[in-house]
């Protein structure tokens, strides 16, 4: 079986394939199929595509109980890195603060550590762990719901230039398709079967990062929730997933220990950090340390990445 | 018979030389006027019948015309009316004509006779001065107004003074120069509780003339504490305090018992203001309210409420220092150079910053919302601030520093600032080096960082810009919400 022609067939006529279907169509399909100028058609544009049974496909992701016919790449990395030990990392697209420092501060910690960032480019807890890994100069791959060469979000056109500059950006879609609601759930299954862990950061109840994490879970994998306040309702899906089961993640740590990588010693923390989450006046009427010298501490703090700010808020980064 | 009177047409600031001209034949009675006169001119005709009926005078018979030369000019308002009357009744010879060309005049007639004030006394007073007038004549209420261009003004309640003036029947009594020094009562920054941070970029905004953004959920005293501003800004000088006069009385604006405006103006449009009242223009070429705010402050509350247009359209202003105006009536140019403060909520819901409630904006309202700000805009803004909602102990904590103690240190630091900027020592700059690299900072992120870490180092009496000042003012630059 032709594994690039079933790809192209898929794409084509927005079904979900596993296995060649049967039918005049696709025998249709396949008689007029050239693979030689398909592939390059995706040569032109520095695109490629691996098929499922290919030797380099991953092979955590060609373990699932309905794997793509193959992937499409987009970016600088070879495909073999997808081997590699990968995290999901998921969640809401309309996160909180808190959820886009510890999106952020996980993808830093694990892309640090050598573990593969794997994500969906969305907005919110997404584009927080890619940027999260690019920062500590890490490997992160994006998975799309729609063709490689697609920008959507549009507004992350720019980090997905800058994830596939060293790692990479793929889908099982053709370069061409347009993102479409019903196709980001299938997209989720490819995050979760890249990954041997997958972590929840954000998800309110009904989430399409709950979604992620019931295919790892089916097929498996570790899942990790991160806890939030029982008040908040971008904290109930997670929250939810821990009732159920789920790994509580309060560190990087966490994940890595799955993973048997010892963690490094902790660094002394500074005393500052002691009294957050605060507002910057907060920590002024606490310490009793005149506002531009807090201030100036802050800055300190966040440039060395131990502290981040959302909306007047400064947390210490996990 | 034929007589002139002079007064000035007001383009934009600038007021132009326009003599009135009156001619009275022998014919049908009428009276017209020609020469451009808008609809309040052109009422004029009303109004001074009356005037000079009250007056006890007469009302020139026979055929009455009435140019405002040049005719290519527009002519708009009711100060013509003083001018008109006075060269109506020269030409009736009713005062004396030669007396009369010596003398610029400006004022609305009421049709008791009475006179009252117009906008825009002082850019006709100046233009009077520089056409080698010596008097101009003005109503009574704006005759403080004409001192202050260095002209000798004639106070005139009733158009009979103006007439036994010019007869040499009766002399002007004296105009007391205006007061000057007083402040007004502004809202004090000793109110404000707690909002350490808030109130120190307030400082750093009024001390180095910096644009300031506050970003927080409602009811956090954003509004209050802009409104703060003017309270620390240092007094204008002499010929600062003239240019915001000018203005203000161009707009109609300048309170009476006030004629010298000594202190930052503050302006506060609310969002729903188009853009011709915000940058000015409109049929009558008006200053808008940017340049109102000129040498002052221009407080954009709700800045992402404002319609788009309105907002581009400031972007002159801050980059210039002036508003240009064109229109088929002609061109203006407002001066413009404002302290601009903007606040907004940082969701659109308003819950984002506020610890107790929930933020239920979607990722797409949430960015449409933030792009309703273009780039161009916040990077003019040096200072960005995100104000939390306060706890309950901070509005307990006792009352702060009172506004005169931080004016001192501002005034201040403006003095040194004067001398010329701080040097950054060379850790300084290494900072802010590593800061691009680790933050998202653009180039004019950075140049703004710099200013404003020059301003903490004037503020802190330092004679260079050390790495603790580059670090304070990174503390306020655009958050990320806002800059990616």
């Amino acid at each position: 079986m032709n594994e690039l022609a079933l790809a192209l067939y898929a794409s084509e006529s927005g079904t979900h394939l596993v296995d060649a279907p049967r039918g005049v169509a696709w025998a249709g399909h396949l008689q007029r199929f050239d693979e030689r100028s398909a592939r390059a058609r995706l040569a032109e544009k520095g695109f490629r595509f691996l098929g499922r049974s290919d030797p380099g496909f991953p092979p955590l992701l060609g373990a699932i109980h309905d794997p793509p016919a193959g992937l499409f790449f987009r970016g600088g990395a070879e495909p073999e890195l997808l081997a590699r030990p990968a995290v999901a990392v998921v969640g809401a697209r309309a996160c909180s603060g808190y959820g886009a420092t510890v999106a952020r501060g996980l993808g830093r910690d694990l892309a640090a550590a050598g573990l593969v960032v794997v994500s969906g480019l969305a907005r919110g807890v997404d584009a927080e762990a890619h940027r999260g890994a690019l920062e500590a100069g890490g490997i992160t791959v994006a998975v799309l719901g729609c063709g490689i060469d697609r920008d959507y979000p549009a507004a992350h056109a720019e980090l997905a230039r800058r994830i596939a500059e060293t790692g990479l950006v793929v889908s099982e879609y053709a370069p061409g398709v347009e993102p479409a609601p019903w196709r980001f759930p299938a997209r989720n299954r490819i995050v979760a079967g890249l990954a041997a862990a997958t972590i929840v950061v954000e998800a309110r109840e009904r989430s399409g990062a709950l979604i992620t994490a019931d295919l790892a879970l089916e097929e498996g994998r570790e899942v990790f929730a991160v806890p939030g306040e029982i008040t908040s309702s971008l904290s109930a899906g997670t929250n939810a997933l821990l009732k159920l089961g789920a790994s509580p993640l309060t560190a990087a740590t966490d994940v890595l220990a799955s993973f048997g990588i010892e963690p490094e010693p902790p660094a002394p923390r500074h005393e500052l950090l002691e009294h957050l989450p605060a507002t910057a006046d907060e920590l002024t009427r606490r310490t009793g340390l005149p506002a531009p010298e807090i201030a100036r501490t802050l800055v300190d703090l966040e440039l060395a990445g131990l502290v981040s700010a959302a909306d007047g808020l400064y947390r210490a980064s996990p | 018979m034929l007589a002139r009177a002079v007064t000035h047409a007001l383009v934009g600031l600038d007021a132009r030389r326009v003599e009135v001209e009156a001619h009275v034949q022998s014919g049908l009675p009428s009276f017209r006027i020609v020469g451009l006169a808008d609809r309040a001119c052109q009422e004029a005709r009303e109004r001074v019948r009356s005037g000079i009926a009250a007056a006890e005078l007469e009302f020139p018979e026979g055929r009455v015309t009435v140019n405002l030369a040049p005719a290519e000019l527009r002519k708009e308002g009711s100060g013509f009316d003083l001018p008109i009357a006075l060269a109506l009744l020269a030409a009736s010879r009713q005062v004396p004509r030669d007396r009369l060309q010596g003398h610029a005049a400006v004022g609305e007639l009421a049709l008791d006779g009475r006179l009252r004030r117009v906008g825009g006394v002082l850019a006709v007073a100046e233009a009077a001065r520089r056409h080698g007038l010596e008097r101009i004549l003005c109503p009574r209420d704006s005759a403080q107004e004409a001192t202050l261009a260095g002209i000798e003004p004639v106070p005139v309640r009733h158009l009979a003074d103006a007439v036994a003036y010019l007869r040499g029947e009766h002399q002007p009594e004296p105009v007391p120069p205006p007061a000057r020094g007083e402040t007004p009562a502004l809202a004090d920054l000793a109110d404000v509780r707690g909002q350490e941070r808030a109130r120190r970029a307030l400082e750093i905004a009024a001390a180095g003339g910096h644009n300031l953004l506050l970003g927080g959920p409602p009811g956090t005293g954003k509004t209050m504490l802009a409104r703060r501003l003017p309270g620390i800004l240092p007094p204008l000088d002499e010929e600062a305090a003239l240019e915001v006069t000018r203005i203000h009385s161009v707009a109609g604006l300048l309170p009476t018992d006030q004629p010298l405006l000594e202190h930052p103006p503050f302006r506060a449009p609310h969002h729903s203001a188009s853009t011709a009242a915000i940058v000015g223009g409109g049929p009558g070429i008006r200053p808008g309210e940017a340049s109102l705010a000129h040498r002052g402050v221009l407080l954009l509350d709700e800045l992402a409420e404002f319609a788009r247009p309105s907002l581009e359209a400031l972007r002159q202003p801050l980059e210039d220092g002036y508003v240009s105006v064109a229109r088929a009536a002609g061109r203006a140019v407002f001066p413009a150079r404002f302290q601009l403060v903007g606040t907004m909520n940082l969701c659109p819901c308003g819950a984002r910053g506020d610890p107790l409630v929930e933020c239920t904006c979607s990722a797409q309202r949430l960015a449409r919302y933030r792009d309703k700000l273009s780039r161009a805009l916040l990077d003019r803004f040096d200072l960005v601030l995100a104000v939390p909602r306060a706890r309950a102990e901070e509005l307990a904590a006792p009352r702060a520093e009172p506004s005169a103690a931080v004016r001192a240190r501002v005034v201040a630091a403006r003095e040194r600032l004067r001398a010329g900027a701080p040097e950054r020592v060379p850790e300084a700059d290494a900072l802010l080096s590593n800061a691009v690299e680790r933050l998202p900072l653009s180039g004019r992120g950075r140049a703004r960082v710099a200013r404003v870490a020059g301003t903490i180092a004037a503020l802190a009496a330092a004679d260079s810009v050390l790495p603790e000042h580059v670090a304070e003012a990174l503390a306020y630059r655009a958050p990320q919400e806002l800059a990616a």
